[in-house]
């Protein structure tokens, strides 16, 4: 038993830091940092996906054929920790984390011919439909109605929380082909594209005042049906697969860290709240350490994972769990980079960060003035936006039910 | 001991609710705070001269009320409840207070205004480098000849964009962290058209209010903008901030209390797996632990209001007190209402966004509740 990496993984290690030295600009890290949420700016994030695919590195995941790398998970882990570390900005999970492997489990080869090129280059950009106004938690209950019409899907009704809706031009989409007495059953997995009639995309402000999210209402729209994804009325086999996706599979801890290691550097040069430097006071020491604590085992629970899963073996709820210490660790990182900022934290500044979406109501200062420095700009947004990460995916309580059931068999 | 409302403050407390009722809308108010000039005018005055209300604590030769320190916190509860932007503590409570101990021709000529809605006042205190610590002051102010020359940089001062006044910390005497030497002036403001020797960067904050930072560099002003005695204006500042958590405190409970009767209800209305989300019992206790939050919010309000006349360390000590348990509950029930709120409790679409965003804003308003636990540590050391 070690922590090390092996030589060889130490090599590859090397590969990609000398990779991301040269490629990475100072805008694309200057987007990476100031992120107010998981979500990159869009055109960065597009930018930084162009210069991986031409290394062949923007979709490490995929199966060779079709793109990927032949890598072990433990190479999969270095480089997404060394690209986080780095302050790469983060690639939209929608297309290449998620829908991509649907595709390639569940596609027809038409399916897989037009649309994995596409997403590796960017010219697809997906979005996801799961969520309606009145299913979050319980998502078997979706109701968007798909009726059968020769050789189409006729789809009404609204979908929720759809992350760059307007940015996108496909959306994969959970919708009702007919109603049974498993809730479960009858739910069909879909492929949109956004530009077909009868789709209207409204954009919701969120307290960050960043319209990132959006509901969007589809009025009798046309889908082929060729564009459904594996078999009508089988979605959720489709989208149960994905979840594995959507929940697993990334390094939680290296950007943890991250947060952590900026925050001890801004308040090197900060007054603490009696005027003293804030790296100084011990009040703030301490909850930084525990904070720091936290992503350190955090770190080595994704180890264990990753070594569960590279011997093949089920590593269980683990992802139910490391969801949950992720996005609270997360949260309270927020928290303490907010109480950092001081009185600059109430200052509502996103001219000084690299926002996930357009801004509502807004107008900047006409000499771009900032109070402070672009951390402490940053500081409230990320606060707010990263509330978010203990609902979507699954709710924590969501999780916690099924840590309850899987974990300890209650 | 007491804590019923005499009639007198159960009517006041009425009137105010009543008024924001009918006149005080969300919608309304978030966008012209977030575009427009930020506040309304019209409300202001209607508190003014048709409640009369701003002159709350001034005393009657003022235009004032005569009232105290419950009287504020009926109106602070009433205005939190309705998420009022307009700036009743920077004006009332802290430039109310101040002026009036001030004294002097100068500050007397003002409070009439105050009373009547003519007169803004914003306090420039906090210094890029200061922290939260009123007496950690760079900002110099110089006599010279009849008049005095001021230098240095402020920051995040509340209202700032909106005041007629300003009420400036400098340092007549001293060193940087002296308690002795600070003096208090007053500079007769306009954002737009700013004084010489006066920079402003104006900006909205988190909660849809606005604040500026500002740069003097050698502003002149008459012999007669310096309040109270030179160098001794830190304990009336200490009361002032003091006045403004009580006030901040009974804001935060009415916030709150709408903040959890809004959770309870969409509980009871969200129907997920076939049944109310209420029906869950983690999220009955969820609720349950924001009310205890709330009602110790509330004894917290009082024990600040309450203790405001005492000497100035029993005072500090219950004020802080009562910012440490604001703070915590001001988190827990904001954050734990957007959980139960789900993805919409994300957005601007319901009221509960604004509330979280205000509360976030009281937790970092006059010092975070570490300072306030720093406070009382070493006001209770043996």
């Amino acid at each position: 038993m070690d922590l090390d990496w092996s030589p060889a993984e130490s090599e590859f290690r090397d590969e990609v830091r000398a990779f991301l030295e040269e490629k990475l600009t100072p805008e694309l890290r200057r987007a990476g940092r100031l992120m107010t949420s998981v979500y990159s700016d869009h055109e960065a994030s597009l930018e930084w996906q162009r210069i991986l695919h031409e290394r062949g590195w923007a979709a490490p995941a995929w199966p060779v054929e079709y793109g990927g790398c032949d890598w072990t998970l433990t190479q999969h882990y270095i480089f997404s920790r060394e690209s986080t570390l780095a302050g790469a900005p983060l690639l939209s999970p929608m297309g290449i984390r998620m829908v991509a492997h649907a595709i390639v489990a569940f596609g027809t080869p038409e399916q897989k011919t037009f649309h994995l090129p596409r997403i590796l280059t960017g010219e697809v950009f997906f979005c996801q439909g799961y969520s309606e106004p009145e299913a979050g938690s319980d998502l078997a209950s979706l109701s968007m109605a798909a009726v059968d019409d020769g050789d189409d899907l006729v789809c009404t009704g609204s979908k929720i929380w759809t992350t760059h809706a307007t940015e996108a031009n496909w959306m994969f989409c959970l919708v009702r082909t007919s109603r049974e007495e498993k809730k479960q059953r009858g739910i069909t997995f879909v492929l949109i594209d956004m530009n077909t009639p009868g789709i209207e995309v409204r954009p919701l402000v969120m307290t960050s005042g960043e319209e990132v999210q959006n509901q969007v209402f589809f009025d009798s729209v046309r889908v082929p049906k060729a564009n459904v994804l594996g078999k009508i009325g089988d979605g959720w086999t489709v989208a149960k697969y994905l979840l594995v996706f959507e929940r697993g599979g990334g390094a939680a801890a290296p950007m943890l860290q991250v947060m952590a290691n900026s925050l001890a550097s801004a308040a090197a040069q900060q007054p603490g709240p009696d005027g003293r430097p804030l790296i100084d006071d011990p009040v703030f020491a301490a909850k930084l350490a525990e904070a720091r604590i936290r992503a350190d085992v955090l770190e080595i629970l994704e180890f264990r994972t990753l070594a569960a899963l590279a011997r093949g073996e089920n590593p269980g709820p683990a992802a139910s769990m490391i969801k949950i210490l992720g996005t609270e660790l997360s949260q309270k990182l927020t928290e303490l980079i907010l109480e950092a900022a001081g009185p600059r934290g109430r200052v509502y500044q996103p001219h000084a960060t690299a926002p996930g979406g357009p801004l509502s109501e807004f107008t900047p200062p006409a000499d771009g003035y900032v109070s402070g420095d672009e951390w402490q700009a940053v500081a409230p947004l990320r606060y707010f936006n990263d509330r978010a990460g203990s609902i979507y995916a699954g709710s924590n309580e969501i999780q916690r039910n099924i840590l309850a059931k899987a974990g300890l068999g209650l | 001991m007491d804590f019923a409302f005499t009639k007198e403050q159960e009517l006041l407390r009425d009137t105010v609710t009543g008024f924001l009722a009918n006149r005080y809308d969300l919608e309304k108010s978030r966008g012209i705070a977030k575009s427009g000039v930020g506040w309304q005018p019209t409300i202001w005055q209607g508190l003014a001269k048709e409640l009369d209300i701003l002159g709350v604590t001034l005393a009657e030769n003022v235009g004032g009320m005569g009232g105290g320190p419950v009287e504020t916190m009926i109106i602070a509860e009433a205005l939190g409840h309705a998420l009022v932007v307009e700036p009743f503590v920077d004006t009332v409570v802290i430039g109310g207070g101040l002026l009036s101990r001030a004294g002097g021709d100068r500050a007397m000529a003002l409070l009439p205004g105050i009373a009547s809605g003519d007169v803004l006042t914003a306090l420039a205190a906090l210094e890029p480098t200061s922290g939260y610590t009123l007496h950690d002051v760079t900002t110099t102010a110089r006599r010279d000849g009849d008049s005095w020359v001021l230098n240095g940089a402020k920051t995040v001062v509340s209202s700032g964009p909106l005041a007629t006044h300003l009420l400036v910390t400098a340092r007549t005497s001293g060193t940087r962290r002296d308690t002795a030497g600070v003096s208090l002036f007053v500079v007769d403001f306009d954002a737009d058209n700013p004084p010489t020797g006066v920079e402003v960067h104006g900006y909205r904050t988190i909660d849809d209010r606005r604040a500026a930072d500002l740069v003097f560099d050698n502003l002149n002003l008459p012999a007669d903008a310096l309040l109270g005695i030179d160098g001794d204006a830190l304990a009336s500042i200490e009361l002032a901030i003091d006045e403004a958590i009580a006030a901040v405190a009974a804001e935060a409970v009415g916030l709150m209390r709408k903040v959890l009767a809004d959770t309870v209800e969409y509980t009871k209305q969200r129907q997920q797996f076939g049944q109310p989300i209420s029906s869950f019992q983690v999220l009955q206790h969820r609720m349950v632990d924001m009310y205890i939050e709330l009602e110790q919010s509330i004894a917290a309000a009082y024990l600040a209001t309450l203790n405001l006349g005492a000497d100035a360390a029993q005072r500090a000590k219950a004020v802080s007190a009562a910012k440490v348990t604001i703070g915590r509950a001001a988190r827990f029930i904001g954050q734990n209402a957007v959980q139960l709120h789900g993805g919409m409790g994300m957005t601007e679409e319901l009221a509960i966004g604004h509330y979280f965003k205000r509360l976030t804003a009281i937790e970092n308003e006059f010092g975070p509740a570490d300072l306030h636990i720093a406070r009382y540590a070493a006001l209770t050391r043996p």
